[in-house]
C-alpha cells in the first residue's frame, strides 16, 4: 500500500478546509453586510441629544419662559455593589422601607411582555439599563447627594432640563409640558417615550417652533449599555440646536399685576394693544403658578388639586366663559344702526320704561348720550329699526332679513367664530342668525318683539370676554383689528402670516366718533356710568356692563380703551358676581389702562381697596 | 559530540520565522485587544499583554532549554513523559473548578492545564508505538494499543470536563491514517462472523478517516432533515417523512441507483462483490441515521438546543447564541480592509460584548481589526506553517520523528480549524485557543514546546541512524 498518497489526502483536506474558511469569511466581511448591520446593532448606539427647549420673552424682553437644570439620580442595577442600604437611605432622606419599595416600583414600572421564545411573560426592566432612581432633584438637592455617590456603585447622576417661570404668573397663557403619549409618539417620530410635549398654551401651540433640533451622536457602547467614545470622532455626528426664542406681545408686568389685582376674585381681564392685536395680557382669575406644572413629579401632585379646586383655576374663563355681553353691545349695536342709515349721530329717543327696564337718567337726545346713560329703551328701538327695517310686507319676513343683515356687521366684527390664532382653548360665543331662529321658533314664527333682548345685549347673544376686548380694540381704532395673538414674533422671523392681515368691519369710521365720544363721557362726564375708571392725566374711554346672572350674583363688566387719542391699550374686564359694572370691574380697568401706560398707579386707596376685596371667592385651605 | 554553534545550525528558519511572526501578531491583537489606557506599556504585568509578553518570552526560554537537550530522551523517555501526564490528569480531577471545569492545577494565582502537556505526551508515546510497527505486523493487539494511548487521556479530558481538548485528541486520526494505522483487524473479526463471509481487508478499517468524515456528514444531514417534513400525499400513501425515514429514502435510491449501473457496467464475479460492499453500507448508513435520529429525540433538551443552534436551526442572538452571534458580528464587521489597529468596535476587552475576546475569541478582533486581508495574512501563515511541518515530517529519516511532526501539524490544524470556525459559524463554540496568538500561559508554553521539539528533532536528524 503507498502510504506517501495519504500525505497529500491530507494536504489537500487541509488546503480545502482553508479554501471554504476563506470564502465564508470573504463572504461575511466583503459581500454580505448583514453582520456589519449587527455589529452596529450590537456596539454603536445612536444617542439622542434633546436641545434645552426655546426660551420666551415678553414685549419689553423679559424672559418671562426659561429653563433649569435638574437631576436626576440613576442606577443601574448589575452595576450595584454591596449596597448598604441604611446609609443610602439616609443619604437621600428616605427610611429603608422606602428605598426598597421604590426598587420594586421601578421594576413593576416598566410593565412586561410576552416572550415568544419561553412562552412566558417576562419583565421589560433590564438589570443592564440605568433607570432613573429619583427625579427631578434641584441642584441643592443633588449636590448633597453627589459627593457621596462614590460609595455606592450603581448609581449616578445625570442632569436634565425642565421648565421654570420666574415670574409665576401667566400660566394660562403660557400653558405647561408633560410626558408625551403613546400616540404622540406613533404619530412624530421625534418624540420618545418620556419626552416632554407642550400640553396647553403657548407651549402646545408652538410645540414645534420651541423644541428646536435634536442633535445625534453616535457612540461606541459595551455590552453594559456604557458609551466609551464617540464614533468615527464624531463625524456623523449632528449639533442639537435649541430653538429661536418666543418674542410674545404679552407685558409680564402687566400680568402680573392684573393677577395681583384679581387676587381673591373670579373673573378675568384681556388687554389688547389695538394697533396691532397683541394680546397685552390675558388674566383668568384665580390663576396660579406655572412652576406647579413642571415635571412629573410636580404634575401628579398639583395637577389633581388644581382640578378639585371649587373656584376652577384651570378653567380659562377669558376664551370659554361665554357671557351674553350686556350693556357693552349698545355700542356695537350704535355702529351698526348708523352704518345701515336708520339712526344717525344725532337721533334722540325717550326713555320709555315701558318698552324695557331703565335706571332713572334724562331722556338720550343722541348716540353719544344714549351710551353715556346706557340707555335701555333707547337702544330697544334704535335695534328695532334695525331689525324691522319695513323691507318686507310680512312682519316675519322682515326680521328675518334685517336680522341676517344685522348677522352680517356682527361677523365682520369677528364675533360668532374663535379667532384663528395662536391663543388655544377658545369658544366660539354666539351670534344668533335667522336660522338659528327658525329652528328656535320655526320658520317665520318670530319678529323682533320675539327676540329683542339681544338689542341690550342680553339674551341668546354669548361673547368670550376675549372676543369682547377685540371690539374695544376696533372701536379705538375706528373700523379694524388685526386677530387677537400672542406672539409677535418667532426668532426674528416676525409673527405668523395670519396675524399680519388687517380684518375692516363693515362700519365707516365716521360712525366711530359719536360712539368714542360717548364712552369719553362715561368716565369723565357727571351722571357716566364708569367715573371709577377716571384717571387724573390720561383720557380714558370705557362703557360699562352688568351682566345679568341667573345663578347668582349679576356680574360687573367694563371695558375701555386710553388715551383717546391714538389708543394704546384695549382692556376688558370681568368681575363674577360683583354686581354693577362701575364699581368693581371700572376701577380694575383704570389701573390695568394706568400701570401699563405710566409704569405705575398713582391712587393707591383706589389699588388697596381692589386688592383687599374678596368676591364670591372660595376660600380653599 | 556537536559543537556549540551547531546549535542553530540545522534550524528551520522558515519555519522558525513564521512562528516568530505569528508570535508578534498575536501579542500585538492581544495589546489592542485588552489595551488599558492607564497602563499603556507592553512591559506592565498587571495588565494581560504585560503576562502575555512574559508568557511569551518565558516559552521562548523553555525552546532554548528544549535545544539545549538531546533529543534523543523524548523517545526514550515517551512513556515516563505519559505516564506523568496521566498521573497529572487524574489529579486535576480533584481540583477546585474553575469555570464548571476541574482544568486547572493552581499553585497561587500560577495555573497550567494539564490537559494542553498530555497533547504533547500523548504525540511522543503515539510517535514511539507507532513508529516501532511496520503495517504488516499490525493485529487486534496492536491496534487496541494503539488506540488506548489516545482513549485513556482523551476519557481523563472528558471527566474534566473539557470537550474542546477532547475533540483536538481526534486529531491523532489523522496522524494513524497517515501512518498507515488500521481498524482491519478488530473489524475482520466482526465481518468474518458472518456465515460464509470471507475476508482479508474491508477497506473501511484502513480508510478510517474518509469513512468518518462521510458519516459525520450523514448525522448532520439527518439532524438537519429532522425539521423537514415531505408530505408523500402527492403518491396518495398520507406519509410525510423527515429526518432518518428521508435520508432511508435518500440511501435507497442510490442504492438503486447503484444496482443498476452494476448490472450495466461490471463483470459477474464483480457484481456480487460490489453488490456486497453496496448492501453493508445500505444498512450500516441506515443504522447510523436511525442511530443519531432516535439518539437525538432522547437526548436532553439543552443538548438538544445546542445541536440546532450549531446547524442553524434555531437563533437565539441574546440567549444561547449570544457568543457566537457577537463573534460573528465582529469578525463580518471586519469589512475588507477593517477597522484599523486598536479600533476593534465590538470585540475589544472593554466594550465587552464578545466574552472571552482575547482568549478564544481572539480571531474576533483580528478579523475585525485587519479585515479579509489581514485573514489572507494570518491562513496564509498557518497554511505555511502546516505545509512546512509536513515537508519537515517528510524528509525524516527516523518514523518517531515523522510521527511526531504529524501529530504537531494535526493538532495546530485541529486547533485552528475550531477555533476560526467558531468564529464564523463553522464549529461549535467550544473553548479551545487559537495557537500562539490566545493569551494564556499553559496553551502559550505547550505550543511552543511542542514546536520547539519538533524543531530540535528536526536539527537533529541527521544524527540519527534509525
Amino acid at each position: 500500500m503507498n502510504l506517501d498518497a495519504r500525505r497529500n489526502v491530507i494536504l489537500v483536506f487541509i488546503f480545502l478546509m482553508i479554501s471554504i474558511y476563506l470564502v465564508k469569511l470573504f463572504y461575511m466581511q466583503v459581500i454580505d453586510d448583514t453582520w456589519t448591520l449587527r455589529a452596529q446593532e450590537i456596539a454603536e448606539k445612536r444617542k439622542v441629544v434633546f436641545p434645552p427647549r426655546g426660551v420666551i420673552f415678553d414685549r419689553n424682553g423679559k424672559k418671562i419662559v426659561t429653563n433649569q437644570t435638574y437631576f436626576n439620580l440613576m442606577m443601574v442595577e448589575d452595576s450595584i455593589v454591596d449596597l448598604d442600604t441604611a446609609e443610602f437611605a439616609q443619604l437621600i432622606g428616605w427610611n429603608v422601607e422606602q428605598v426598597r419599595n421604590r426598587f420594586k416600583e421601578i421594576v413593576d414600572g416598566e410593565g412586561t411582555y410576552y416572550n415568544k421564545i419561553t412562552k412566558k411573560r417576562t419583565p421589560n426592566y433590564q438589570k443592564i439599563r440605568a433607570y432613573p432612581f429619583l427625579k427631578e432633584l434641584t441642584l441643592e438637592e443633588m449636590s448633597k447627594i453627589a459627593p457621596h455617590l462614590t460609595k455606592f456603585k450603581g448609581f449616578h447622576y445625570e442632569a436634565t432640563s425642565a421648565r421654570n417661570y420666574p415670574y409665576k404668573s401667566a400660566a394660562n397663557i403660557l400653558g405647561y409640558l408633560s410626558e408625551v403619549y403613546r400616540e404622540e409618539i406613533d404619530a412624530d417620530p421625534f418624540y420618545k417615550p418620556g419626552n416632554n410635549i407642550g400640553r396647553a398654551g403657548i407651549e402646545r401651540f408652538y410645540e414645534k417652533e420651541l423644541r428646536g433640533v435634536k442633535g445625534i451622536k453616535y457612540v461606541v457602547t459595551s455590552a453594559l449599555n456604557n458609551a466609551i467614545e464617540s464614533y468615527a470622532n464624531g463625524k456623523y455626528d449632528t449639533v442639537a440646536r435649541q430653538a429661536d426664542p418666543l418674542l410674545m406681545g404679552m407685558d409680564i408686568e402687566l400680568q402680573t399685576y392684573g393677577e395681583k389685582l384679581m387676587q381673591n376674585k373670579k373673573g378675568c381681564i384681556v388687554a389688547i394693544e389695538p394697533a396691532s392685536g397683541e394680546i397685552l395680557s390675558m388674566v383668568s382669575a384665580p390663576s396660579y403658578d406655572p412652576n406647579l406644572l413642571v415635571g412629573r413629579r410636580n404634575i401628579g401632585m398639583n395637577y389633581p388639586k388644581l382640578v378639585k379646586d371649587p373656584n376652577l383655576p384651570l378653567f380659562p374663563r377669558p376664551l370659554q366663559a361665554e357671557y351674553p355681553p350686556g350693556s357693552i353691545f349698545k355700542l356695537v349695536q350704535s355702529l351698526i344702526a348708523m352704518q345701515e342709515g336708520v339712526i344717525t349721530a344725532n337721533t334722540g329717543f325717550p326713555c320709555d320704561k315701558d318698552l324695557v327696564g331703565c335706571h332713572n337718567h334724562p331722556s338720550a337726545r343722541n348716540i353719544a348720550e344714549a351710551i353715556q346713560y346706557s340707555c335701555n329703551p333707547y337702544y330697544y328701538m334704535a335695534v328695532r329699526r334695525l331689525i324691522q327695517q319695513g323691507v318686507k310686507r310680512n312682519t316675519n319676513a322682515d326680521a328675518e332679513y334685517g336680522l341676517q343683515k344685522w348677522y352680517k356687521y356682527i361677523r365682520s366684527f369677528g364675533l360668532g367664530d374663535v379667532f384663528d390664532t395662536d391663543v388655544s382653548g377658545q369658544r366660539p360665543g354666539l351670534i344668533p342668525n335667522p336660522a338659528f331662529y327658525d329652528k328656535w321658533y320655526g320658520h317665520h314664527a318670530w319678529a323682533f318683539s320675539t327676540i329683542r333682548s339681544i338689542s341690550i345685549g342680553q339674551g341668546e347673544v354669548k361673547l368670550t370676554p376675549l372676543q369682547m376686548a377685540n371690539i374695544v380694540a376696533i372701536i379705538a381704532n375706528k373700523g379694524w383689528y388685526y386677530t387677537p395673538h400672542f406672539v409677535r414674533s418667532i426668532g426674528n422671523n416676525g409673527s405668523l402670516k395670519t396675524f399680519q392681515k388687517k380684518h375692516w368691519t363693515m362700519i365707516n369710521y365716521k360712525h366711530f366718533d359719536p360712539v368714542i365720544e360717548g364712552m369719553r363721557r362715561v368716565v369723565n362726564e357727571p351722571g357716566g356710568t364708569g367715573k371709577m375708571a377716571q384717571l387724573s392725566d390720561v383720557l380714558v374711554c370705557g362703557k360699562t356692563g352688568t351682566v345679568q346672572n341667573p345663578h347668582g350674583e349679576d356680574h360687573s363688566v367694563f371695558f375701555a380703551f386710553a388715551p383717546m387719542k391714538n389708543p394704546k391699550i384695549a382692556v376688558a374686564v370681568f368681575v363674577e358676581n360683583a354686581g354693577w359694572g362701575g364699581t368693581w370691574a371700572a376701577p380694575i380697568a383704570s389701573l390695568i389702562i394706568e400701570k401699563y401706560l405710566k409704569g405705575k398707579v398713582s391712587d393707591l386707596d383706589k389699588e388697596k381697596r381692589i386688592l383687599e376685596a374678596q368676591i364670591a371667592y372660595k376660600k380653599t385651605n | 559530540m556537536r559543537k556549540q554553534e551547531s546549535l542553530t545550525q540545522y534550524l528551520d528558519w522558515p519555519l522558525f520565522g513564521a512562528l516568530i511572526i505569528m508570535l508578534i501578531m498575536g501579542l500585538a491583537t492581544v495589546y489592542s485587544v485588552a489595551f488599558n489606557e492607564d497602563a499603556p506599556s507592553i512591559f506592565n504585568f498587571s495588565e494581560k499583554y504585560g503576562r502575555q509578553l512574559f508568557w511569551i518570552l518565558f516559552s521562548l526560554f523553555l525552546g532554548l532549554l528544549v535545544f539545549l537537550i538531546d533529543s534523543d530522551i523524548y523517545r526514550r523517555f515517551a512513556i515516563p513523559i505519559y505516564l506523568s501526564t496521566l498521573f497529572l490528569l487524574v489529579v486535576v480531577l480533584f481540583m477546585p473548578a474553575v469555570h464548571g471545569a476541574h482544568a486547572w492545577i493552581g499553585i497561587g494565582s500560577f495555573g497550567v492545564q494539564p490537559a494542553e502537556f498530555a497533547k504533547i505526551s500523548t504525540a511522543l508515546l503515539l510517535a514511539k508505538y507507532i513508529s516501532g510497527l511496520t503495517v504488516k505486523q499490525q493485529n487486534t493487539r496492536t491496534v487496541l494499543t494503539a488506540s488506548s494511548i489516545l482513549l485513556i487521556p482523551m476519557g481523563l479530558i472528558l471527566l474534566q470536563p473539557d470537550a474542546g481538548t477532547f475533540v483536538v485528541f481526534t486529531s491523532f486520526l489523522f496522524v494513524m491514517y497517515r501512518e498507515g494505522l488500521t481498524f482491519d483487524p478488530i473489524l475482520l473479526n466482526i465481518v468474518n462472523s458472518i456465515p460464509g463471509v470471507r475476508y482479508k481487508e474491508t477497506w473501511v478499517g484502513s480508510h478510517f478517516i474518509p469513512i468518518l468524515f462521510a458519516l459525520l456528514f450523514l448525522s448532520v444531514i439527518t439532524l438537519l432533515l429532522k425539521s423537514v417534513s415531505i408530505d408523500l400525499a402527492i403518491f396518495g400513501t398520507g406519509i410525510t417523512l423527515n429526518g432518518f425515514l428521508l435520508v432511508f429514502t435518500g440511501l435507497i435510491s442510490i442504492y438503486l441507483i447503484s444496482w443498476l449501473l452494476l448490472q450495466r457496467l461490471t463483470t459477474r464475479r464483480d457484481r456480487s462483490r460490489m453488490m456486497v460492499v453496496l448492501t453493508l453500507g445500505l444498512v450500516l448508513a441506515g443504522s447510523l441515521s436511525l442511530a443519531v435520529d432516535k439518539g437525538f429525540d432522547m437526548l436532553r433538551k439543552h443538548q438538544k438546543d445546542r445541536i440546532e443552534l450549531f446547524l442553524g436551526l434555531r437563533e437565539d442572538p441574546n440567549g444561547d447564541d449570544y457568543n457566537r452571534n457577537r463573534a460573528m458580528a465582529a469578525v463580518g464587521s471586519g469589512g475588507f480592509m477593517g477597522k484599523g489597529y486598536g479600533k476593534a468596535s465590538v470585540s475589544s476587552v472593554r466594550s465587552n460584548h464578545v466574552p472571552e475576546s482575547e482568549t478564544d475569541f481572539i480571531f474576533c478582533p483580528f478579523a475585525e481589526e485587519w479585515g479579509f486581508v489581514g485573514v489572507l495574512v494570518l491562513f496564509f501563515l498557518y497554511f505555511f506553517m502546516l505545509f512546512r511541518i509536513i515537508v519537515i515530517a517528510e524528509r525524516q529519516r527516523a518514523a518517531f520523528n515523522r510521527v511526531y511532526a504529524y501529530c504537531v501539524a494535526m493538532i495546530l490544524f485541529y486547533h485552528f480549524a475550531i477555533n476560526i470556525g467558531m468564529n464564523i459559524g463553522f464549529a461549535p463554540v467550544i473553548g479551545i485557543p487559537l495557537p500562539f496568538f490566545s493569551y494564556g500561559g499553559s496553551s502559550m508554553m505547550s505550543f511552543s514546546v511542542m514546536m520547539f521539539i519538533l524543531l530540535k528533532l528536526d536539527a537533529q536528524r541527521k544524527d540519527v541512524l534509525r
